[in-house]
């Protein structure tokens, strides 16, 4: 059965002056071809006429239906787009998180550090936040190397 | 008597996994200065300076899965095994062994909300389609279980004989046969045997096994995270120096 209906979800393009609508027409011919078709429709003609599909739309969904629309598809996209930068964010971290921790089994392939039995400042090194923790913290590593090889020389 | 607890590593084939688990090894033990720690690796990779980390060091071939022949050789009643490309961060470490919870081995679990991270987890069977649900990342298990101990021997031989060639059911992808969670699925889905085994989830398991891969934005454990898995960001064939 053939059949010509404007989706429930249409909304304005810009709730403010309403002006342009954004609209699906789904159809169905005596063949049983089902098509659907975007529109993006202004409210009046180059003349300044009326736009009858225009009418046509907001006459049958309710200018109400589409406001609504319009709101809810607004805190939808700033939720979408807030979350996007989360994962995002999210994803930058863990990247440089796996950066940090092949930087620190580079460090650690220091023959001072490999071979030294300082566990506790080894500790350090590992749970350093950052490039420059972990250099800070090789260095005092190697320093107090230093200290002991100096030491068993006297 | 009392049962023994440890933790066993595994590095074969690649050298970085020697230094993961050195790496991975000292992360224990910053935690948890008693760990007592069992490495299987390849006796060229050894390095004696780090004998004084582990309790006891064994030789292992250079099989891809050689871990799970190290996990059925642990000299542990109960056992953490954990992949050598995990770091530990947090003290719970040293209480893993009250986490049996009645069960006899515990897995981390692969969920459809996690699925973005895995390479191949849905397959067709003859039966239909399936998918791999148990994560072998970390394994929890207790030796003094017969079933147990034959169940890790039945893991491994498993494991080597399908990547070698020598056994493959029909009507399976071949791209199934290198992964260990394949003949891991098999022994606990198509084997009447194991069908009593007490195989069970860790609770809060993202705790024990979160994927550095793992965005924190969708994907994150109630707790904070005790073992974080670097798998998907190393290169593990590339000289660490």
């Amino acid at each position: 059965m053939s059949f010509r209906r404007w989706m429930d979800n249409a909304f304005w393009e810009e709730n403010s002056d309403k002006q342009k609508l954004n609209c699906i027409l789904e159809m169905r011919d005596d063949a049983d071809r089902e098509t659907r078709q975007v529109f993006l429709l202004n409210k009046l003609n180059k003349d300044g006429s009326d736009n009858e599909m225009f009418v046509e739309v907001v006459e049958t969904l309710g200018e109400e239906l589409i406001e609504r629309n319009t709101e809810e598809r607004k805190v939808r996209k700033e939720n979408e787009k807030a979350e996007k930068k989360q994962r995002d964010e999210e994803h930058a971290r863990a990247r440089k998180l796996e950066e940090l921790f092949n930087y620190k089994m580079e460090i650690f392939e220091t023959e001072e550090i490999k071979n030294s039995k300082n566990r506790k400042l080894k500790a350090k090194i590992r749970r350093a936040k950052s490039k420059v923790e972990v250099n800070l913290w090789a260095m005092k590593l190697l320093e107090s190397e230093l200290e002991v090889a100096e030491s068993g020389k006297e | 008597m009392e049962k023994s607890k440890g933790y066993v590593i595994v590095a074969s084939n690649k050298i970085n996994f020697y230094k993961y688990a050195v790496n991975l090894a000292e992360s224990i033990l910053d935690y948890n200065e008693d760990a007592k720690i069992t490495l299987f690796c390849e006796e060229w990779m050894f390095e004696e300076i780090h004998r004084d980390l582990f309790d006891n060091v064994e030789w292992c071939s250079n099989h891809y899965r050689a871990k799970l022949d190290g996990m059925a050789r642990s000299p542990y009643d109960l056992t953490f095994y954990l992949d050598a490309d995990m770091e530990v961060e947090h003290e719970d470490i040293a209480t893993v062994f009250d986490e049996f919870n009645g069960y006899d081995i515990l897995f981390t679990e692969l969920t459809d909300d996690r699925d973005y991270i895995y390479a191949e987890r849905d397959f067709d069977t003859p039966e239909g389609s399936a998918k791999f649900t148990l994560c072998g990342g970390v394994c929890l298990y207790d030796m003094t279980v017969p079933i147990v101990r034959e169940f890790m021997d039945d893991w491994w031989d498993l494991t080597r004989r399908q990547m070698d060639h020598e056994w493959w059911p029909d009507g399976y992808a071949e791209s199934l046969r290198s992964w260990d969670q394949f003949s891991l699925w098999w022994l606990t889905e198509k084997t009447p045997k194991y069908k009593d085994l007490k195989l069970g989830i860790f609770e809060d398991d993202l705790r024990w096994n979160y994927y550095n891969a793992f965005n924190w934005a969708i994907t994150q454990p109630e707790g904070e995270v005790v073992v974080r898995h670097y798998s998907c960001g190393l290169d593990k064939d590339g000289h660490i120096i």
